[in-house]
């Protein structure tokens, strides 16, 4: 098989990758090892409403329900709240990832990419030191796709990055190791997504809480890898939803674990191929959350493929415009997040708990990190005073 | 002497990929999205099986 470019990777970033790449005149092949598109599901699936102002989804199947804001729980249960009439601008969905999914790669094969299913990459193909292509496997069956653009969409642990020599390889100080339950019939009405923070509850992360209407709440959480223990992710969800008033009475409908990059920005380009979302590092080292990354840097990805393609040129300095690109549109906030979480980590409980204390009758700005970090800096500046230089720079990207 | 080596319980495996990212050695990949290790790589360094969240991955005595 032959294409300009081959996306590996059926997530979002590699759907809208191949999605903007096809729209810019390239010819697309997308493989996925996976039988279906967005199964399993390895995600909280929370998104910001910011996603509407980029039309990439048509429809509303995917849209589970909206959050009207956020609370946050200090570990004395102090509560730190943000709320849209507060803000008075978007906050987020909850989605059903799977679904979400597909509608990306629909979209993908609307504009003409190619997709193949049960298809896994198993390794580059080079010609004199170049990288011309893949070789994958389908149904026991090898053979190669030749392709002037390789984009790794192959997730946290990509596998395409390490052949091709990139330096991804994730510290366990840098990932979020990930236990969730989608918990149905729970008698609880809540359009707020809730985090819970403390050294006992989730080490160096957080426990959440997304209701996703009809009384079903994604209930997971997220602890540090370098943390962690055998098995401690879903002994202490377990331990938070069985001594939990209300959340103890739902029934589990879904478990799933997760493994998120809360790293610093990587470089992501090389002759003749790009990263691309949690391949990337594309996710915000505070929350986790990588989808609005990775839709914006697919985007960036896409276009910069078709021009690519247009001029005939698939060194590292024609793709490295889309490194420059998602810098400019996200990754200051990304680094300034990474400062943040180093700092976070170094907070004992009852600092944590002062900090919810000040902020208690706090107006937020708005519903997101950027608000929350900037009340931080105002009310604390030496405690934070490590942030100052980032905190200009970063903030048009928020 | 003996060496302690990464295995996995398949049957607790929801494939994250979790233990594949944190891999110094790139001992892990996964084969149907079920982690599987490659005993002449793996080290023993136990960096996989305290990431694992659902404890699939233990390290077993090998001679």
């Amino acid at each position: 098989m032959e294409c300009d470019v081959v996306v590996i990777g059926g997530g979002p970033a590699g759907s809208v990758t191949a999605r903007f790449a096809s729209e810019a005149g390239a010819n697309v092949i997308m493989v996925d090892r996976r039988p279906e598109i967005g199964i399993p599901v390895l995600c909280g699936e929370g998104i910001s409403q910011r996603i509407d102002n980029w039309g990439m989804l048509e429809g509303t199947d995917w849209i589970a329900s909206k959050m009207d804001g956020a609370k946050i729980f200090s570990p004395d249960d102090t509560m730190v709240k943000l709320s849209k009439e507060m803000a008075g601008n978007e906050t987020g969905y909850v989605v059903y990832r799977d679904r979400f999914d597909k509608e990306l790669a629909r979209q993908a094969g609307k504009a003409g990419a190619k997709l193949l299913l049960r298809s896994e990459a198993t390794g580059l193909m080079k010609k004199g030191g170049k990288l011309t292509g893949i070789k994958v496997s389908q149904d026991g069956e090898t053979f190669a796709i030749d392709a002037d653009v390789i984009v790794a969409a192959d997730g946290v642990e990509s596998r395409v990055a390490q052949w091709a020599g990139m330096e991804t390889k994730l510290k366990t100080h840098d990932l979020e190791t990930c236990f969730q339950y989608t918990l149905a019939d729970v008698d609880y009405e809540s359009d707020y997504c809730e985090f819970y923070l403390g050294k006992n509850r989730a080490p160096g992360g957080y426990i959440w809480s997304f209701p996703k209407g009809n009384g079903m709440f994604n209930v997971g959480l997220g602890i540090l890898a370098s943390l962690s223990t055998p098995g401690m992710a879903k002994n202490l969800i377990e331990k938070f939803i069985d001594n939990h008033p209300i959340y103890r009475k739902g029934t589990p409908i879904r478990v799933l674990s997760g493994a998120v990059p809360v790293a610093k920005p990587v470089e992501t380009v090389t002759d003749n191929l790009l990263l691309v979302g949690d391949a990337a590092r594309h996710a915000d080292p505070i929350t986790g959350g990588g989808l609005t990354t990775s839709l914006e840097g697919g985007k960036i990805a896409g276009e910069v493929i078709g021009h690519a393609v247009d001029t005939q040129t698939f060194d590292k300095g024609t793709l490295l415009d889309y490194e420059t690109r998602w810098k400019e549109a996200f990754g200051q906030k990304l680094l300034r997040n990474y400062v943040v979480k180093e700092i976070m980590l170094d907070f004992e409980d009852k600092t944590l708990n002062m900090l919810a204390d000040s902020l208690k009758d706090y107006k937020f700005e708005e519903f997101s990190t950027l608000s929350l970090v900037k009340a931080l800096v105002l009310k604390h500046p030496t405690l934070l005073v490590k942030l100052k230089p980032l905190m200009k720079l970063s903030e048009k990207q928020d | 002497m003996v060496k302690r080596k990464a295995r996995v319980n398949e049957k607790l495996c929801l494939s994250c990929g979790g233990c594949v990212s944190v891999c110094p050695q790139d001992a892990i990949k996964l084969i149907n999205l079920i982690a599987h290790v490659t005993p002449s790589k793996c080290i023993g360094c136990k960096i996989c099986s305290n990431t694992c969240p659902v404890a699939a991955i233990s390290l077993k005595e090998v001679k």
